[in-house]
């Protein structure tokens, strides 16, 4: 007693064609709903590309005072050199400092005017081997107290900050995408049941013929399948023009922030085949569910 | 082919449909079901294709207890039991062949039989010449045709009726009739509620009827009373 293949074709066929607005409906809400969870994504990873970027520069400073002796340099710098720890260091003289600091105030020469090289701190600059935020930290204790040393200023301070903003904005961005998803599954099961309610009569006529329960169900379930795809179809297109948009816009240009939200193809694609499953797999499910409440009449 | 062994049913806890009923319709047997409405006819019938379940009793139906059956195998109990209704539950999208060969479909019959099958039943009932027509487009009377051709197609043991002519004027209610007599002569057992006394009376066949869920009267060859 196999289902015949011409009548699932024709039936899921005609009945997609023949109730247009609630086919639209349908469609709609799968698009609008994957869309949404798809922009979410995108914000996602957006996002953790931002933190990303930022955390390549982590390293430290120490800053010497003003007044340290060149035998209180040479020791700090001995250590950074003996210390495994230490990828790399730089020493900032008062020059590079000088012109650091001209640069930083260009548009105020007044405060440039006020300072003179002799009265600015030399400092080193250490790349540490790690970039793990605990192990820079502890890195950098260890120059606080040395002599000469006025004080050890952590990238890592703001990054830290940045990568607490950061995750804070991912655990936002995932619930919000989660509330989106769910939001997504009831919209569509409301409609789809709508539509299986709209044919509950020819619900009831295949059951009252000896129709059995999965050849009532599979029919509606290739069209919530075939509504479910041309949705998630619609909202993939959609996050590929917002990608676009973003990637051309003029902020983007200017912007290094906002050009990581612009994914790559590559980035995209994963994200555009779990919609198109999902969308899939809602509309077949919900249908199989919805049509069930019929079944057992 | 129909046996109600002491069948009870209550709607809700309170309102009886059904009261200890028995009665054993035998195959080939054509049977009127008659009472005010509200008696219990409908129930009956539902209860016979099992879209009811009793309180308590047993139901046989081709000498098995439908009671026990699974409900995977229900779908092959109702390809047994035709159903024709006062509203004839047509589908209104499809086309009067279409309707008919709908009930063929979805038990999974083949194409070639359906090629067959349908356009004989049509003719049967006398809608040889309708057949890509749809239900709007026909008066009352040839849509319980439809429908009749539709429960019959499949060739049932059984065929349900509830006021079957309900909706129809007297003359094409006589039309209807004829064709249950016809179906009933190829062997099918027929069961049919109805508070037409006219029919029945012209009939004179088995009259069960009910009142308030009691079965008070058994006849054969009886009236409407």
């Amino acid at each position: 007693m196999a289902i015949r293949f011409d009548y699932l074709a024709k039936e899921t066929g005609t009945n997609l064609v023949r109730n247009p607005s609630l086919t639209l409906a349908a469609v709609l809400t799968v698009a609008v709903s994957l869309a949404l969870l798809g922009f979410s994504l995108i914000f996602r990873e957006g996002v953790g590309r931002v933190s990303d970027r930022w955390s390549d520069d982590v390293e430290f400073i120490v800053w010497m005072r003003p007044d340290a002796s060149d035998e209180q340099i040479s020791a700090v710098d001995q250590k950074l050199a003996a210390s495994p720890l230490v990828a790399d260091h730089s020493y900032v003289n008062r020059a590079a400092t000088f012109a650091e600091f001209v640069e930083y105030f260009e548009e105020v020469p007044e405060v440039v005017q006020t300072v003179e090289p002799e009265q600015l701190p030399t400092s080193y600059r250490v790349v540490p081997t790690q970039t793990d935020l605990s192990f820079v930290d502890s890195l950098g204790q260890e120059y606080e107290g040395q002599p000469g040393v006025s004080e050890v200023v952590f990238a890592g301070d703001f990054i830290k900050q940045l990568n607490a903003i950061t995750g804070l904005a991912i655990n936002g961005v995932t619930i919000v995408a989660a509330v989106a998803a769910v939001a997504a599954l009831l919209l569509m099961y409301n409609t789809i049941r709508t539509a299986v309610f709209a044919r509950r009569r020819e619900v009831e006529v295949m059951k009252l013929v000896g129709a059995t329960n999965w050849f009532v169900r599979i029919p509606f379930m290739l069209e919530g399948l075939v509504q479910g795809l041309i949705g998630a179809g619609v909202a993939v297109l959609a996050m590929f023009g917002v990608n676009r948009m973003i990637r051309d816009s003029r902020a983007a240009a200017e912007l290094d922030f906002v050009n990581s939200f612009v994914l790559q193809p590559a980035d995209l694609g994963p994200i555009s085949l779990w919609l198109l499953l999902a969308g899939a797999a809602i509309g077949a499910i919900g249908s199989g569910f919805a049509v069930t409440r019929y079944l057992d009449a | 082919m129909i046996k109600l062994d002491d069948v009870t049913k209550t709607y809700s806890g309170e309102n009886v449909a059904l009261r200890s009923a028995n009665a054993d319709i035998t195959k080939g047997e054509f049977v009127f079901l008659v009472g005010p409405s509200g008696s219990g006819k409908s129930t009956m019938l539902r209860l016979m294709n099992k879209s009811e379940e009793p309180d308590s009793g047993r139901i046989f139906v081709a000498g098995k207890d439908i009671g026990k059956l699974s409900s995977w195998k229900v779908p092959m109990l109702r390809r047994n039991i035709g159903s024709i209704f006062q509203d004839y539950k047509l589908l209104p999208n499809k086309t009067v062949a279409e309707n008919v060969s709908f009930a063929l479909e979805v038990i999974g019959r083949p194409r070639s039989v359906i090629k067959t099958q349908v356009p004989q039943i049509c003719e049967l009932v006398g809608l040889g010449d309708k057949a890509e027509k749809y239900p709007h487009q026909l008066s009352g009377g040839e849509q319980q045709r439809v429908s009749i051709a539709r429960a019959f197609v499949n060739r049932p043991l059984i065929l349900l009726a509830d006021e079957p002519t309900g909706n129809l004027d007297p003359q094409t209610a006589i039309g209807i009739m004829r064709l249950l007599d016809r179906i009933n002569k190829t062997g099918t057992t027929v069961v049919m509620a109805t508070h037409d006394a006219k029919i029945v009376d012209t009939m004179q066949r088995r009259v069960i009827q009910l009142d308030t869920g009691n079965i008070v009267r058994d006849e054969r060859e009886a009236t409407y009373g």
